[in-house]
């Protein structure tokens, strides 16, 4: 495989210190074997970007639906995470639009050159990275949809490039609310536990899984069994594969990863957090944001966020029963909420908080109708079957 | 929509929180089936039987307390936590515990031979009840050695396996670990990682990393006061959140929707009804109630006050008793392994133990009576324990001369006098209500409905152990034509907007209403027509200070406690406020009672001649109330 070459031969020498059990063709196996289950057709390659950060870096992509004049979505994975773990949403999103999953470049299988340790030049080699994809790609704007890390470079994204941007969907972002500054007086927590933080806080995030080794897929089957779970719907009895995936993506060399780590500030905080730097976004860019309810992300920052921009479009959505996997924990609702907000980008050119309550309430649209109207006030969806279910007697 | 609630060892005390929030402001929540695991099912038990949170406390305090003791804190060998588990238990459970809770109370449990998760519901006895709540509090070295049985099979907690069992998709999950759970702490952090420990989202934060050491090592009063405070205000955040903040009218209201299945969105949150709004922004200010308030203070202060507590909270104590561990370890582990290869109490009732159970069955009660040590066998007995019990019994002195010298002790809060109240009310059809002894002569009109309410409250004893009689009797005449009133009673209602009013007529033609309770002044003036107003000022009368007297003596002890009570006693109240409003119109006899607030004060003053104050109005909404008892 020529393509593996590429990967695999600025690896070697961390092929002879890792003991773990990874390789570039175990992680193809494994994402093979996730996306076999897809119904649509997809077509994977790489992209080569060009000198961006490496000498040669190219991008593993996944396409489905190419064909479709509508505007495409881009989907940028969250940390430690790949193209396929989109599984749930593929068929959904790709049944409407050209739909485009990318391994951010350090993550999954795109190559894994070496970022800078300072944080904003970090972001901005990973923003000029999915730049460069897109122009290669000839995209000439697209919906852009970001999870967790994903989000918080959509934004940062969307910030430098406003012109390639028609939506910007973030689903549970990373990064996004400001430290507070009285947080480490405010905790009262022991010694112990601050010396064992301390140990810890200069290793990369995911350092366990490589130490781990031979042992790192267990160390994922045991830790996060949820994670794996999720994706029984689509998987069945294959289910087991996710964690193969999983460890593969982030037991090679972790160049993405510490660029990630070079973004944060103490204990899993944006240096540079973008709630802060709103305003350099142009307000002609319409926000979706969707949160999981039973997420760590403090949702709070939506209603921030919908203040700042009041006379742009933002829509703020909690999923309920959803955690920070919002997208694989409640799949339809999940999708569902993407194709309203593509749709919407689709009829109008440029959204803003008056127009598209005018178009909405001629549709009839009962979410986004009341979530217009409410100005500020977050609305909290709930699954249909969840209302329907719930007992009423007193 | 059911209940799901962790097992987390000494945490358990955030669930009491919980609990207590849920009790309080969404109770229509338990009626469904509740799971847990560990503490989580013990938590899940007491509010499916409807326990008394307040002695709940007390007994996780108690717990606490005695893991704290020793040295080795709970790993000392003669801290048996089953034991103290099973004696606050049997305590507790009423007798008819597992019929209450057949079928509602899902316990996980994990089987010893193949560590494969089961959930329990159906319990034949009481006794098959604590077995499985103990089997699922087993934690195996640091509980005993022998796990218990549960129909035949040994159980241990369900924290190895299931430790927050879902049983459907709609179930809200309690863990008091930070994570992807519906209710629980949300600490400052942003951190990205976290692990899924049995079905437990749990971050890893700093606060995590404390929070999981503490499962088997209670830490001190204060903070375990603070995680019940955490439990109460993350319960409130999330119903606060989800909507399911509702008044008693409105869960009632949708409870007869249900019946009709004709509005679907019986659910939905209600910006109109402005009780609703008005029981969220007090709930938004709540705090925990005064009853497990007064519990933790109670602890804190014992632990931090008094001589012997400080001469044991004492640097050069610890280190004696450290220096001394090794000399007692012996005797303790020989002790110990004795009463633990026996079992629990409950196991020693199965065939297998009989015998050595028989033999050792006398001194192991001894134990549980050790206050009074007198008898120079258990002392013998009590040998490795001997330190505490000079401590219990140290205590126990000073809290005799405490008692004989009440100046000393300031814990306790002098209550006020007696209470008594006595109300009839005779309405509906007529306009005629009666209040004994101030009308003795108008109980010969027409009347439908007649209802007595005596309430006796005698708080002259510390709070703990007061004494309260009431109750309630209802009389309901046979009913003639009340067409005019019931057009009355709706007149008076629909003008009012106010105060929130729930009437409907039943199958027999019978008006039922139910008048929110309310009792700030201005809203009672917004209801009124201006002269009712008038006359409403011109009969001031009241000089008594609600706000102070409310802040002076809250009454969250009685309302917690004595839900039905209070609820007729609302109703009343409310049903009297109808009817002497619609006597008002009617300009029937000399003296006009204008308003709901001018026929409390006759009331009072007429009723309770002996008394200078009745039982005051409740400022706080229905929360607390059942919200069906009157349909």
């Amino acid at each position: 495989m020529a393509e593996n070459a590429v990967v695999q031969s600025d690896s070697w020498i961390w092929g002879w210190l890792s003991w773990s059990r990874s390789s570039t063709t175990m992680l193809r196996a494994a994402e093979k074997k996730i996306l076999s289950c897809l119904k649509t057709a997809y077509r994977g390659w790489y992209v080569d970007i060009g000198p961006v950060v490496g000498n040669a870096d190219k991008i593993w992509t996944i396409s489905l639906n190419e064909e479709s004049p509508k505007t495409p979505i881009v989907l940028l994975h969250g940390l430690g995470a790949g193209v396929a773990l989109w599984c749930l949403n593929l068929d959904g999103l790709a049944a409407q639009r050209p739909v485009y999953a990318i391994d951010l470049l350090g993550f999954g299988r795109s190559s894994r050159p070496d970022f800078s340790n300072d944080a904003k030049e970090a972001e901005s080699q990973l923003v000029r990275s999915v730049e460069e994809w897109r122009r290669e790609m000839q995209l000439e704007r697209v919906v852009l949809l970001g999870h967790s890390m994903g989000g918080y470079l959509a934004a940062a994204y969307a910030m430098k490039y406003p012109e390639r941007v028609k939506h910007l969907i973030l689903a549970d972002p990373w990064g996004f609310p400001e430290k507070p500054s009285d947080y480490a007086s405010k905790s009262n927590v022991p010694l112990w536990v601050k010396a064992i933080a301390f140990v810890v806080q200069p290793l990369n995030p995911l350092w366990a899984v490589r130490v781990a080794g031979p042992f790192g897929q267990w160390l994922i089957e045991s830790t996060r069994p949820d994670i794996v779970k999720k994706f029984t719907p689509l998987l069945k009895e294959d289910v087991g594969i996710i964690a193969q995936y999983i460890h593969q993506c982030n037991a090679q060399t972790p160049s993405g990863e510490s660029a990630f780590h070079a973004m944060m500030h103490g204990f899993g905080w944006a240096k540079y957090p973008i709630v802060k730097r709103m305003d350099q976004l142009k307000d002609d860019i319409p926000i979706t944001l969707l949160y999981g309810s039973r997420s760590w992300v403090d949702n709070t920052v939506g209603d921030i966020i919908k203040q700042k921009r009041s006379n742009s479009y933002v829509n703020v959505q909690v999923i309920s029963g959803a955690g920070h996997h919002v997208y694989a924990d409640k799949s339809e609702t999940f999708n569902k909420h993407i194709l309203e907000a593509c749709e919407l980008c689709d009829e109008i050119e440029k959204p803003t908080s008056s127009n598209v309550n005018l178009k909405i309430t001629d549709d009839s649209d009962e979410y986004a109708a009341k979530d217009d109207e409410e100005g500020s006030k977050v609305d909290r969806i709930e699954p249909p079957e969840l209302t329907s279910s719930r007992p009423r007697s007193t | 929509m059911n209940l799901s609630f962790a097992g987390c060892g000494f945490l358990g005390i955030y669930h009491v929180g919980v609990a207590v929030c849920f009790k309080k402001y969404a109770p229509h929540l338990l009626l469904d089936k509740i799971s847990g695991a560990s503490a989580g099912a013990i938590a899940a038990c007491a509010l499916l039987l409807d326990l008394p949170l307040g002695e709940i406390t007390s007994n996780v305090l108690r717990l606490a307390r005695e893991a704290r003791q020793r040295t080795l804190g709970p790993f000392s060998p003669s801290f048996n936590v089953q034991d103290i588990l099973l004696e606050g238990l049997t305590k507790f459970l009423p007798d008819d515990a597992h019929l209450i809770v057949s079928g509602k109370l899902h316990i996980s449990l994990t089987r010893v031979y193949d560590g494969k998760n089961v959930i329990v519901s159906q319990y034949n006895s009481k006794d098959d009840l604590l077995q499985a709540l103990l089997a699922s509090s087993f934690i195996p070295l640091f509980s005993g050695l022998l796990p218990p049985r549960f129909h035949g099979i040994r159980y241990m907690d369900g924290g190895f396996s299931d430790n927050l069992p879902t049983l459907d998709e709609n179930t809200i999950t309690v863990s008091p670990f930070c994570g992807e759970s519906d209710i629980c702490p949300r600490d400052v952090s942003s951190q990205l990682f976290h692990i899924n420990f049995a079905n437990t989202s749990i971050e890893l934060s700093k606060q995590n990393i404390y929070r999981f050491a503490r499962i088997l090592f209670p830490p001190n009063p204060e903070i375990l006061s603070n995680m019940c405070k955490q439990g109460f205000d993350d319960a409130l955040r999330f119903l606060h959140r989800n909507n399911l903040i509702n008044c008693t009218r409105c869960l009632a209201v949708q409870s007869t929707f249900v019946v009709s299945e004709t509005i679907d969105e019986g659910m939905e949150y209600d910006p109109e009804c402005s009780e609703c709004k008005m029981h969220r922004q007090e709930a938004l200010v709540a705090n925990l109630p005064e009853t497990v308030m007064t519990i933790f203070q109670d602890a804190i202060d014992s632990a931090n006050k008094g001589l012997v507590n400080w001469l044991f909270k004492h640097r050069s104590v610890k280190l004696l008793s450290l220096l001394s561990l090794p000399y007692i370890l012996p005797a303790d582990v020989v002790y110990a392994t004795f009463t633990n290869l026996v079992g629990n109490k409950v196991e020693t009732r199965t065939l297998e133990y009989r015998v050595i159970g028989n033999i050792l069955r006398t001194p192991q009660q001894a134990i549980v009576c050790a206050n009074h040590l007198t008898c120079p066998s258990r002392f013998v007995l009590n040998a490795p324990k001997l330190t505490k019990n000079l401590v219990k019994m140290i205590k126990y002195f000073m809290e005799q001369i405490s008692s004989i010298f009440p100046g000393v002790n300031v814990y306790y809060q002098p209550m006020p006098q007696t209470i008594n109240c006595q109300l009839a009310i005779t309405e509906y059809g007529s306009s005629i209500y009666d209040i004994e002894a101030a009308h003795p002569n108008e109980l010969c009109k027409k009347s439908k409905t007649n209802l007595n309410l005596r309430l006796h409250y005698d708080e002259r004893q510390p709070w703990k152990d007061y004494k309260r009689q009431s109750n309630c009797v209802v009389n309901i005449a046979d009913s003639t034509t009340f067409d005019d009133t019931f057009e009355n009673i709706l007149q008076v209602t629909s003008d009012q907007e106010a105060v929130m009013v729930w009437y409907y007529m039943d199958d027999n033609n019978k008006v039922q209403v139910t008048e929110i309770y309310d009792v700030t002044d201005t809203e009672r003036q917004a209801i009124l027509s201006p002269d009712e107003v008038e006359a409403n000022t011109k009969l001031q009368f009241d000089e008594w200070d609600e706000p102070t007297w409310l802040s002076d003596h809250t009454l969250a002890e009685v309302v917690t406690e004595s839900l039905y009570t209070d609820e007729d006693q609302h109703s009343l109240e409310d049903l009297s406020d109808i009817s002497l409003e619609d006597d008002f119109l009617d300009k029937e006899g000399s003296n006009i009672f204008s308003d709901p607030e001018s026929e409390w004060g006759m009331g009072r003053s007429a009723v309770v001649q002996i008394e200078q104050t009745s039982s005051p109005p409740d400022s706080r909404p229905e929360v607390d109330q059942p919200s069906t008892s009157n349909l």
